[in-house]
């Protein structure tokens, strides 16, 4: 009878796990759905870092309809399946809402388990151009969308009279994704791109696209994937002698690119969304987050802390933790005052205006580009 | 079992033992009446891993043939249900004939050249499959590329529509139950012994007139069907798909569950299922560290049960 014995015990295993869920009353609890696990959780504990931070300040002041904000993280490892356990627990646990989301792939599912739950749900990184058809109506992006990064990106080019284009990225989704954007805005336009190129995550030797590009001589280079392959990319063109104007996307804007490419990335451009140390609003936000964390904020934590002060604003407009109310009160954001500049929302809840600014690298750092064709300039 | 214990028709089964499954299934079947929707999640992940290990366990347990790339059949199946449903515009139902096709031709792909290969040698060729599915479609238009298929609708069944997790708990449940029985099957049928002979002493079996190329693909496409029809029914529920799950470690988590319950054991098999998916869950208040925790407690089982949790017994 061993083996009935254990089997008995396996079932009350899986029993036993279900008795276990705990709803925490008299507190509001705001789920923070980001990766703290896995490749991606140095950007996580940014983000869940920023939600804490902005939820600490909150109850500083007394709290959001005099109950105090309690965070619970949900780790989305970056993985679709893991996503949708971590959203399903923070439902279970009863969240009033969630702030988070940073990898795309992940935040997808998890749209229609908050969905059918009603949860109010502030998606603060992830910008796919996906979620915007997948949203049941309770998510509301505060990243601007690939859509409004290839504005930026084709304005600026405009602007600096580039006529032909070479676009290289690395076949994942969001690299893939933008240059498929880009091309078709571009040739919408009238104009060529010369050099289409996928090339291989981790790839080290460029060589062939160089020729490539050499031989087809574009204005303009145009990287979409991230920093750590794009550095040697523009180190390689460089010594190439390619001379034209090199643009990244906003996987690119980290300042370690400098360390990688050194001198070479001098006066290469990158989009960006509005990391804090651009932001004139920001200031108190990265000497708080300094003192507290011992770290400078990561490039989603001012986007993640303005969820969090966006979601308490929106429980005080509704006046009750009713998640639906919230919903509401959510979709009539009107430029409500974030570090990242105002927030109010389109009838899909995408961000109202484009937040990616333009960013060049001089004397090894980056600087906010204000020239011809950068966003707001005339 | 007791002497005493009234046989049924088949030897090994007791009224005790047969009762005992009617309860343990009568009790998992109730658990949505009372589980709220995380552990419905979570029990749901748990039976579709169940029916992924119990799928290799037919390639790595029961035929001793080492793969290190059965995502790619799982892939196959998710792929085949989203290509169906969303290009091709057909009913979900008719993606499962189609993948089991699809997967026996995969299982035929990866199985015939590698007949003649052993251990190594097979495990490092069964690796480069299961990453040239992954490669194949993030570039193939058909498949989506990178981001994958998004949009999976999902099935409806006697008209009822299979869209809430309690649905897809009963979902894998029904396919978790119908692999053990499948397994259970094969085991001890005429080619489950041949898997095991062959397993033993490859040349053996050879002498004693095994046909071993029809043993050994006959491994292949059935695990291979396991994991397709898996595959389906995840694509289903996800309702959207990247091949980012198809990766190198999917393959080796569901190693790891057969490995690690105890390899051609069915019930071994189904613990170690239940325990790579339900430990990183027990230990997500762990927070950043569940990870590490989880990978120090898979390191303690291995070294207090080297032959995994609930071996079987070589006779």
């Amino acid at each position: 009878m061993k083996k009935g014995v254990i089997l008995a015990a396996a079932g009350l295993l899986a029993l036993g796990l279900a008795d276990a869920g705990p709803a925490r009353a008299a507190e509001i609890t705001i789920g923070a759905q980001v990766p703290t696990s896995g490749s991606e959780a140095p950007y996580g504990i940014d983000m869940l870092n920023a939600i804490r931070m902005a939820a600490g300040e909150i109850n500083a002041k007394g709290g959001v309809l005099g109950e105090k904000i309690d965070i619970l993280p949900g780790d989305s490892a970056c993985d679709p399946q893991a996503a949708v356990n971590a959203a399903s627990k923070l439902v279970s646990q009863g969240v009033t809402g969630v702030v988070g989301g940073y990898c795309s792939g992940a935040t997808l599912p998890t749209l229609k388990v908050y969905g059918d739950a009603h949860v109010p749900f502030v998606i603060t990184a992830s910008n796919s151009t996906e979620l915007i058809g997948a949203n049941p109506g309770n998510a509301f992006m505060i990243n601007s969308t690939g859509f409004d990064q290839v504005k930026t990106a084709v304005n600026l080019f405009k602007a600096r009279g580039i006529k032909t284009l070479a676009i290289i990225n690395e076949g994942d989704a969001y690299s893939a994704n933008l240059a498929e954007l880009t091309r078709t805005a571009w040739e919408k336009l009238g104009n060529k791109v010369v050099d289409y190129e996928v090339v291989s995550k981790g790839q080290q030797d460029f060589s062939p696209v160089v020729t490539r590009i050499r031989q087809r001589n574009p204005d303009a280079v145009f990287w979409t994937a991230y920093y750590a392959d794009g550095a040697l990319l523009i180190k390689q063109l460089r010594q190439g002698g390619y001379a034209g104007m090199i643009a990244l996307g906003d996987g690119n804007n980290s300042p370690k690119l400098f360390q990688l490419a050194g001198a070479a990335a001098e006066g290469v451009f990158c989009f960006s969304n509005p990391t804090a140390n651009f932001l004139p609003e920001a200031k108190t936000f990265i000497e708080n987050y300094q003192k507290q964390f011992h770290q400078p904020p990561g490039p989603y934590s001012a986007l993640s802390y303005d969820g969090m002060m966006l979601m308490a604003h929106a429980i005080t407009v509704a006046g009750s933790t009713d998640r639906m109310k919230i919903i509401a009160a959510l979709k009539q954001t009107d430029n409500f005052p974030g570090i990242s500049g105002p927030i109010s929302f389109t009838p899909q809840n995408t961000l109202a205006r484009s937040n990616f600014v333009v960013l060049l690298a001089k004397g090894g750092q980056w600087t906010l580009y204000t020239g011809p064709g950068a966003p707001g300039a005339k | 079992m007791s002497e005493a214990a009234v046989r049924l028709g088949r030897p090994g089964w007791s009224i005790r033992r047969a009762l005992g499954v009617v309860v343990l299934l009568a009790a998992l079947a109730a658990v949505p009446g009372f589980a709220n929707n995380y552990y419905l999640e979570v029990l749901s992940e748990a039976w579709f891993y169940v029916l992924l290990c119990l799928g290799l366990n037919i390639v790595v347990g029961f035929a001793g043939l080492l793969d290190l790339g059965y995502a790619a059949f799982f892939a196959v199946g998710a792929y085949t249900a989203g290509i169906v449903t969303l290009r091709l515009g057909l009913s979900f139902w008719l993606s499962l004939p189609i993948s089991v096709v699809a997967a026996s031709i995969a299982g035929v792909i990866i199985g015939g050249p590698t007949l003649r290969l052993r251990s190594d040698y097979l495990a490092i060729v069964t690796l480069g499959f299961g990453e040239m599915v992954r490669i194949s479609v993030r570039n193939l238009a058909v498949t989506g590329g990178a981001s994958g298929l998004v949009g999976i609708e999902r099935p409806t069944l006697f008209g009822y529509h299979l869209d809430s997790i309690g649905a897809y708990y009963y979902v894998f449940l029904l396919l978790a139950v119908l692999g053990v029985v499948a397994s259970h099957r094969l085991e001890n049928s005429r080619i489950g012994r041949a898997w095991k002979y062959v397993r033993s002493d490859e040349d053996a079996a050879r002498a004693m007139g095994i046909n071993h190329a029809m043993v050994k693909l006959a491994a292949y496409i059935l695990g291979a069907i396991f994991a397709a029809i898996g595959g389906c029914f995840y694509a289903a529920k996800m309702t959207a798909i990247s091949p980012e799950t198809f990766t190198f470690n999917q393959s080796l988590l569901i190693l790891l569950g057969v490995v690690l319950g105890g390899r051609g054991k069915i019930p071994g098999v189904i613990l170690g299922a239940l325990v790579i998916v339900i430990f990183p869950e027990l230990f997500r208040d762990v927070g950043s560290m569940r990870m590490l925790v989880f990978a120090i407690s898979l390191l303690l089982i291995m070294l207090f049960r080297p032959a995994g949790i609930w071996p079987e017994k070589w006779r």
